[in-house]
């Protein structure tokens, strides 16, 4: 996992503009289960390298990324159904989360985030006390 | 005094151009309706996403003159739970993708990933040798390699000219 820091070196007028690439990307099926302490992303992600994968948050928004090796069956093609290229999704969170304590997984072809709220902003019991 | 046509050839042309079109429509209406009505909502594309029991792998199939390799996406499907099996002309790929994580009863949650389990037969552009099939499960993706029987490689057949 990759935490990516805010580009200083961009001449664009807009550093908000998320970077461009020239190459194709599939969006990869992703679930989402708010869990209270935490948002848990659970993206397939077939075919990637682990070490492939790029996760970044940047001004509230987490961004995925995997590199996919080419396509290598022999011989000519009888059947293709499904492309073959890199991943790409981007969620807006917002702000309220722990930057510092996201973790990743990768197994199996499928990559889970964890994302923590930050403990400021999670709901606090108060007790009333009884004077 | 002039007569005017109370209908202009190009009035009547536009009309029957957009009476076939109405009857495009109508014929594609009916085509949905048809399909939608003689197949159980599972299998329609409609109801395809987050229906769980009913999904189909992607696959991708090639050849060359002796083997026939097949690949299938299978992300987060334990290698235990799947099933490869294979006749002459007829590969079958059959699991189970269990849910990760379910939906607890707090918070919000959105999916996009089919869950449940699957069964895909691929027809084979050739016979093979069911006794000579290698299947390997690598980042979520199948690679099954069949042998093709030797009774259906290719053989080269010399053309013989006519004439004594």
């Amino acid at each position: 996992m990759v935490m990516q820091a805010p580009s200083a070196t961009s001449q664009a007028p807009s550093t908000a503009s998320p970077q461009r690439q020239p190459i194709a990307a599939y969006q990869p099926d992703v679930d989402v289960y708010d869990l209270g302490a935490e948002v848990l992303f659970i993206a397939d992600l077939p075919g990637a390298r682990a070490d492939g994968i790029d996760i970044t948050f940047e001004d509230g928004v987490l961004s995925v990324q995997a590199a996919v090796p080419g396509r290598d069956l022999p011989g000519r093609g009888v059947r293709q159904e499904y492309g073959i290229g890199n991943y790409r999704r981007a969620f807006r969170l917002g702000e309220g989360f722990d930057a510092s304590l996201i973790a990743a997984d990768y197994k199996q072809g499928v990559l889970t985030i964890r994302v923590p709220r930050l403990a400021a902003v999670m709901p606090r019991k108060i007790d009333v006390k009884v004077s | 005094m002039s007569l005017i046509p109370f209908r202009t050839k190009r009035s009547s042309g536009m009309e029957s151009g957009s009476l076939a079109t109405l009857a495009d429509f109508r014929n594609e209406m009916n085509r949905l309706f048809e399909g939608f009505f003689s197949r159980p909502l599972q299998a329609s594309p409609w109801f395809e996403p987050n229906e769980p029991g009913r999904w189909l792998p992607a696959v991708d199939m090639s050849e060359n003159d002796t083997q026939i390799h097949v690949r299938a996406e299978l992300p987060g499907i334990d290698p235990k739970d799947v099933d490869v099996s294979v006749s002459e002309d007829r590969l079958l790929i059959c699991g189970e993708k269990k849910s990760e994580k379910e939906a607890s009863g707090e918070g919000w949650s959105h999916r996009e990933s089919h869950y449940g389990s699957f069964s895909r037969a691929i027809p084979l552009p050739e016979t093979v040798d069911p006794g000579n099939v290698t299947a390997r499960y690598d980042k979520g993706v199948l690679t099954v390699d069949l042998k093709k029987s030797p009774a259906s490689a290719s053989r080269k057949v010399p053309v013989l000219t006519g004439g004594k």
